[in-house]
Order: C-alpha cells, then structure tokens, then sequence
C-alpha cells in the first residue's frame, strides 16, 4: 500500500518540503478536501433553503408541479448515479490494490455513466421547454397556470439541477485529470490519494442528487 | 528624543544578511512566490491599498454630511459613496487583512512550520483577492452601484445600475476568503512542530483557527446569494421577486446568514492579536488561556445562530425576533470572557508603555462600548426604534474600526520588527496614536447622539437640529485620518531607515521570536524545539519581571 | 500530554484496503432497492408524511454513501468533524428561517394571496431612467 517508511519519504517525488513525511501530507490533504466538500454541501444549502421556503409558500404548486416530472427518467438518473460512485468507488480500489487497467476501466465506466446523466437531463429540459415548465417570468406552461407559485417550483427546479448539473461536469473533468495521471503512472498503489479526493468529489456529486431526487419527483 | 526600548540585552541588534526578503529577486520571484511571508506582505500592501480607498470614500461620506443641504455631491453620487465604502471596506480590507497579512505571516513561525499547508492555494487565494477585487471595483466605479454593501433585492435586482460586476467581484472574494480559511484549519491541525500540542497554541492561533472555520463554512453561502442575485438580474427567475411570488426577506436571510458571522471572521483575529501582545507588554503570563481560546470557537459556533437580528423590522415573525435576540445576547458572552481575562492579565502586570500597549488600551475601551451597544441593539424593542440610524452605524464601527483596525495597528506595530528587522519611531507612535484614538472618539460618540435622536442612516440631507453633531463627527474624521496618515509616513520611514530591531525586541515568548528577524526563507535555521508556553513570562510563584525602559 | 498529533489520527487511513471490493456492490444492491422503495412510496398517496418518508429514505442512503463509499468509517476524527459540521449549519439555516416563515402572520405570506383569477394587475418593468443630476 502506501509507503510509510519515514526515510524513504526523503526521496519520495510527491512529498512536498513542508511536510516531514507523506503519511502527515496525506492527511492534510485528505482534511482539506473534506473541508472542501463541507463548503459545497453549505453552498447547496441555500438552495435547499429556497425550496423549503417555496414549498412552504405554494404547497399545491409543488405538488402539482412535481407531477409533471417525468419519474422514470428521474429514477433512472439516480440508478445511473449511484451506479456511477459504486465504478468509481471500484477505481479507487483498482488503483489501491495496483489493478491499472481495471482501474481505467472502472475511471471510464464513471464518466460514461456522467455523460448519461448529462444526457438524460437534457432530454428533460428540453421537454420542459417545450411545454413551458421555464422558471420566474418565463412561464408559461396553461396546465399548472391555475396554481400561483407554479414558476417558482421551476426556478428552483432549474437552480438546483443545473447547479449539480455544473458539478457533474466539474466531477467529470477532475476524473479525466485523475484517469490521465493513472494511465502514465504516477498514481498507482504506493501513491493513491488524488485518486481517493477525486472519488470523493465525485460522492458528493452523488450525494446532493440523492437528496434532490425525492424533493423534486417524489412530492 | 531616546526610543524607548526593550531590549533585553545591550549587544548591538543585527539583521541577517539574506533573509526571505532578498532572497530571491525580481518581480516574477514576488508574484510567483510560494513563500507565505511574502504572499503576507503583498496582502499587506493590497489591504492597506484598500484601506486608503475606503478611507477617502469615507471622507466623501463625512464632508457632504457637514451641512444639511447638499455639500458636495448630489443624492446619486452619495449613494454610491456609502456602497464604495461598504465594499471596499468590508470585502477588500476588513475580511483578509488580519488573516490575509498576520495569518499568512505569522501562523507558520507560531507552529513551527516551513510554511503553511498548501502553498499554492495561497498564493490562489492572493491571485483570487486580486481579480475579485479588480471587478468589483470597476463595476462599482464606472457603473455606479448604489445599493449599499447589503445588496438587498428587489432594489439590487431591478435596478438599472451596475450590480453584476459588483456581484461576480464578491463572490471571487468570498473563494479567496475560503481558500484562505482551508489553508489554514489544515495547517493548524498537521503542521505543528514537536512539543506544540493544542494547549501550547498562541491565541492568535486560535483566533485565526476559530476564524477560518467561519470562513470556511459561511462563506459558500454569500457566495450562492450573491449568485441567485446576479441570475435574478439577468434571468428574471424571480427567486427574490414578490411580483414573481418569490420572497425578498429570504434574500435578506441568506445575505446575513454568512455576513453577521462575517462580522465575527473581522473581529476574532483582532482579538486573537491582542491576547498575544497583551502579554508581552505586561510582562506577566496570560490569565485564562483556556477560557480565551475556547471562548474563540465558542464566538465562531453560536456567531451562526444569531442573523436574525439585522431584520428585526424586516417582517420577520416575533417569535424568530425574539430567538435572535436572546442568542445574540449570549455571543457577547464569550467576548466578556474574553476582556476579563485581558484585564486580568493587565493586572499587576509590569506595563511597559510603547504603541501597541496604547493601542491594546484603546481596543479594551471600543469593544466594551461597542459590545454593549450591540447587547442594545440586539434588544429587539429598543432596535425597532435604533434600526437604519446613525446608532447602529456607531455600534458597528466601534468593533469594526475601534476594535478591528485597533487590532490591525497593534499587529503592524507588534509585527513590524518580525516582518522587516526594523523598529518605526516610538514617539511618533505614540502621537499618531492619540490621534487615532480621540479622533475615533470624536467621530463616532456623536453618531451614538445623533442616531438615537433619529438622524437616519444613508441619508444625505438631514434637519437642521442634527448639524452640530454632523460637523464634531466630521472634525473627528479628519482627525482620524490625520492619525493614520502619520502612521503611514513613519512605518514607510521605518521600512526605509528605520533603527535595526534585532530578532526578539519586545522580548516576547511567542514562536515566532525564535527565529531571526526578519525571518529566513525557510522560517527556521533548524527545527524550533519547543519546550515552553508561548504566553508565559514567569514559572509558578515567581515575581513579574520589570523591564528597565 | 504535549505531542505533536500530526500523525493520522487513525491507522486505519495509511492502511486501508485491506477490505476487499465485495462490499461496494453490498452497498450498490442497498442503495438501489432503497430507491426502488422510495419512488414506490413516491406513488402511494400518505399525505403530510410522504415527505418525511421520503427524506428518511434518501438519509438513510446518504449515509450509506458517506461511510461505506467515502470511507468515513475509515476517516480521521478531524474529517468526520468537518463534514458533519457543514450539514448542521445546514440545519441551522433552514430551521432559522423556517421558524420564521412558521411563525409569521398568514396574511403576510405569498400563499394567501388572491387567487390568480382576481384583477388583471399591470407590472411595470424597469427602465433606465433620467440620467442622474450632477451637482
């Protein structure tokens, strides 16, 4: 696994100066990614916030609104993204236990998966689009019109999954990056921790979906 | 004059010949550095930058309010003073200069370390304040912005000037401010040398611990509401529009929900910086270092709960009124904890008079009267009537100039020998400080006066009955500003030719005195061995030591 | 006791993997029949408790990605600390201002505004106005 002898960690290329040895780099970067993902669950929160807010204020709205959304693909997207941590969770292993190629496999399995998501997601707003289901002053869909409030379960509709939309393709780059140190070498089992921070951005892209799934098509 | 002086030897004081100042040379070898110190000094210079903007938009704000009628400039123009000042203020001076220069600067020399945690992010974080900066200044220059530092919508969201520059300016801010927060939570909890445990930290370790944990964790949501704001403008998405069925006060929610703790990210390194000198400018151990450093996350836990008092007449329920309130009475807890334990330590202590101390004294002063008055306003049936007037504007500035920047001017003169091996003049110390101190006084206690007699805040015409007030707040100004001035001519004589300081001239037991002044490229020459406190000047049972001046 | 702790605070971290992967599709198979029981309770009609079943169920999933594909049963106390952290003040902030909207007059929320069907009523959009005075 990870090499912890303290002397070799002299002549290991990936510890920086300011580190005594690579195990105590290892865990200030693990920490530092976990704050990172603590400033993204809160930056999230404010939309989460909205949507209590709003589903507060036009309850029938929401309801109504939320029927209009196609279960299927929504469910299918969450299949697709848990599927998605489970191949990448794999990668990580992969590389963990030095599986190269199994590793690359499962690194390209995730952004398949990523790309799938994306895929479904425009397939969804391009139907509401074209029905009108738009957000704020662009609504203007005649079969929730009898329901005030209507527009802004789309704006937090909107808001909220294109937000996640924007850090799948972040997810997807930050794997790519992760699958290219991989393939020329420079991660493999006695170095691994980019490998694990990436699969972990890519959790908490699960994550927040997981949420978003019931609260927009399950209400 | 003879300078007074601490020293405590009589060898001549020498500056090491290479150190992390001309170490390396050129321009790139700055702006592509990865060295904390000089990521710090170029903070330093930036936020004082920063302060000199905000500082003359100030005295716009002051000399138009010399007279009832129109002065200077007309109702639009002041407008766009008051949001200048805020801005820059707040955003590019009040936020990252303690962390940003002292944190930056000292924080590693306090753990031992070779730098901080992640170098590069560090200098991100300079990069980010930089761009953020440029943007929102441009946008608020030559657009005009005039909605107030608080961008409340529907104003902000509708209005047509320049908002979104402004927006996208603070929300790079906000990321620099995160990074910065990060570096330094990863750099407290593995970088420590041997023998620095938690309980050996400085407080202002903690105080910049405590304060990167609210950066870290409130920030991201000015960040999303300054966002929603900019789509709200552009999109028409009506997430804070009533005529869209969207609310404004939810607006106003998630716009305090980081700025009240935001208040806190300003204030916790000025107190961080206090508990440190205070020590060594009373020669004596500090009292309650316990209660002082768990008091710091105590401001930096229950800070997140008490937002709800900047909307007490905002529509808000009753019920949410009277939470807020009752929990923002307790935070002040924690800073009373806090300036006992400072007294105490005062007490019986062997004062050795120099500016800082006289600083230190003046920031007792201000966050007294300032944590009183903010107990008041947070009394809900009092603030109905002190909301939006020049009360709360007093209230706010005596934490955020008389105990902030107090703060600020006790860490550059505490620093300053650290960061460049020189010593400024005391005398003109001491002068500059008298300015600041009664000019402050003279500024902002008849704000208290006249906001209280209703004079409302962001106005520029106000009734006759206020002017006498007005003008004594201007005078004050301008004798404020005059103190910062000196202070400015003397520190850059100082850097100049000042007299050579040696590596420890105040003869503090901190960390970062261990090593030469200013300090090598590497921090240390060889690894700190620690083996004592960092805040104690005698063994138990042991006398004060008097230092001969 | 004054020592440095910069060492992971857990051995697990500089050790883990000694599980094998099995345990991953475990979690999958969960993962994914607890989202076939929520989109079917999705279409049961329960009223008020549709969506606390709903937000138990994702919870309940959440966790599962967070300990068992994000390693935090593995995870320094600091990382667990932090994380669990953010999604307090999470907490905090949609109670705060729940609290508010809960307790405030009905008649001041959007909700019991008059029906859609009520008097055409004109907005008038924003406009660049006078160019502002100089004085």
């Amino acid at each position: 696994m990870s090499s912890s002898d303290a002397h070799a960690g002299h002549h290991n290329p990936n510890l920086a100066h300011h580190f005594d040895t690579i195990e105590k780099q290892d865990h200030a970067v693990r920490l530092g990614m976990w704050l990172f993902l603590g400033t993204e669950v809160l930056l999230f929160a404010g939309l989460f916030l909205g949507y209590t807010v709003y589903r507060h204020f036009y309850h029938d709205a929401f309801h109504h609104a939320s029927r209009s959304l196609n279960i299927t693909l929504g469910a299918t997207n969450t299949v697709v993204l848990i599927t998605s941590s489970l191949s990448v969770a794999l990668a990580y292993y992969a590389v963990k236990v030095g599986k190269r190629q199994l590793a690359l496999g499962m690194l390209a399995f995730t952004i398949v998966c990523a790309c799938g998501f994306l895929v479904i997601k425009y397939v969804e707003y391009a139907h509401k689009f074209h029905v009108g289901s738009l957000p704020g002053k662009w609504f203007n869909d005649p079969s929730l019109a009898k329901y005030p409030g209507a527009n802004l379960y789309f704006t937090v509709y909107f808001l909220t999954t294109g937000l996640h939309a924007f850090h799948v393709i972040v997810g997807m780059s930050v794997l790519l990056w992760v699958a290219k140190g991989v393939y020329k070498g420079r991660y493999t089992a006695e170095y691994y921790v980019p490998v694990e921070l990436g699969a972990l951005y890519w959790h908490l892209v699960d994550l927040v979906w997981i949420f978003l799934f019931p609260l927009l098509y399950l209400i | 004059m003879s300078q007074p002086s601490l020293l405590a030897d009589s060898d001549q004081p020498v500056m090491p010949a290479v150190n992390y100042l001309n170490a390396d040379r050129g321009v790139k070898s700055w702006l592509f550095t990865l060295d904390h110190k000089r990521i710090g000094v170029m903070y330093l210079v930036s936020v004082l930058l920063a302060f000199l903007l905000g500082g003359i938009f100030a005295m716009a704000i002051r000399l138009e309010l010399t007279t009832p009628e129109p002065t200077l400039m007309g109702a639009n123009t002041y407008n766009r003073m008051f949001t200048l000042h805020g801005v820059v203020m707040i955003f590019l001076f009040m936020i990252p200069a303690i962390p940003g220069v002292f944190g930056n600067f000292c924080l590693p020399l306090m753990l031992g370390a070779k730098d901080v945690a992640f170098p590069r992010l560090n200098l991100l974080s300079l990069y980010l304040y930089w761009t953020g900066a440029t943007i929102a200044l441009a946008g608020m220059i030559m657009g005009g912005t005039d909605t107030g530092w608080t961008f409340y919508a529907p104003y902000s969201t509708t209005t047509p000037m320049t908002v979104f520059p402004v927006l996208v300016g603070v929300f790079i801010l906000g990321f620099s401010s995160i990074v910065t927060g990060l570096n330094f939570i990863v750099t407290v909890h593995t970088l420590r040398a041997p023998g620095i445990g938690w309980m050996r930290l400085q407080l202002f370790v903690w105080a910049i611990y405590g304060t990167s944990i609210i950066q870290v964790l409130a920030t991201p949501v000015i960040g999303l509401t300054v966002m929603l704001a900019g789509i709200e403008r552009v999109g028409g998405f009506g997430f804070f529009d009533a005529t869209k069925g969207g609310d404004p006060v939810l607006f106003q929610h998630m716009f305090w929900f980081y700025s009240h703790p935001a208040v806190y990210i300003m204030v916790l390194p000025s107190m961080g910086v206090v508990s440190d000198a205070i020590a060594a400018f009373s020669r004596k151990n500090v009292f309650g270092y316990k209660m002082i450093a768990y008091s710091s996350l105590g401001i930096a836990f229950v800070g997140f709960f008490a937002w709800g008092h900047h909307m007490f007449v905002s529509g808000q329920s009753p019920f949410d009124n009277g939470a807020f309130a009752v929990i923002s009475m307790f935070v002040g807890v924690f800073t009373a904890i806090k300036v006992f334990n400072w007294v105490a330590t005062l007490y019986r202590g062997a004062i050795a008079i120099s500016t800082p101390l006289i600083y230190i004294c003046g920031f007792l002063f201000f966050i007294v009267f300032g944590g009183m008055t903010g107990i008041a306003v947070a009394t809900v049936s009092l603030d109905v009537h002190w909301h939006d007037t020049y009360f709360v504007v007093a209230h706010f500035h005596f934490i955020m100039v008389g105990a902030v920047i107090m703060g600020f001017l006790i860490a550059l003169h505490y620093w300053f020998p650290k960061m460049f091996g020189r010593m400024y003049h005391e005398g003109w110390g001491m002068v500059a400080s008298a300015f600041i101190v009664l000019g402050f006084n003279a500024t902002f206690i008849p704000q208290f006066l006249v906001g209280n007699a209703g004079m409302p805040r962001r106005y520029f015409m106000y009734p006759e009955r206020f002017t006498a007030l007005n003008v004594a707040s201007t005078a004050g100004a301008s004798l404020l500003a005059f103190g910062f001035i000196i202070i400015l001519v003397y520190l850059i004589y100082a850097l100049l030719r000042g007299k050579i300081a040696g590596d420890n001239p105040w003869n503090s037991r901190g960390y970062e005195w261990m090593t030469t002044s200013p300090p090598p490229k590497s921090n240390f020459h060889e690894t700190p061995v620690i083996t004592s406190d960092p805040h104690s000047y005698q063994n138990p049972g042991e006398e004060v030591e008097h230092v001969v001046i | 006791m004054a020592h440095a702790g910069n060492e992971p605070t857990s051995k697990a971290e500089s050790h883990a993997g000694t599980h094998g992967a099995g345990r991953y599709f475990v979690i999958w198979a969960i993962l994914l029949a607890f989202t076939g029981i929520t989109v079917w309770t999705g279409y049961m009609d329960l009223g008020s408790l549709n969506l606390p079943l709903a937000m138990t169920i994702a919870s309940i999933k959440a966790t599962l990605v967070i300990l068992f594909f994000m390693h935090m049963t593995e995870a320094a106390g600091a990382n667990r600390l932090v994380f669990s952290a953010s999604f307090i003040f999470l907490f905090v902030m949609i109670i705060g201002v729940f609290g508010d909207l809960w307790t405030r007059n009905p008649m001041t929320l959007p909700s019991s505004a008059p029906s859609t069907e009520g008097p055409e009523i004109e907005v008038i959009e924003a406009h660049p106005g006078p160019a502002p005075s100089h004085h």
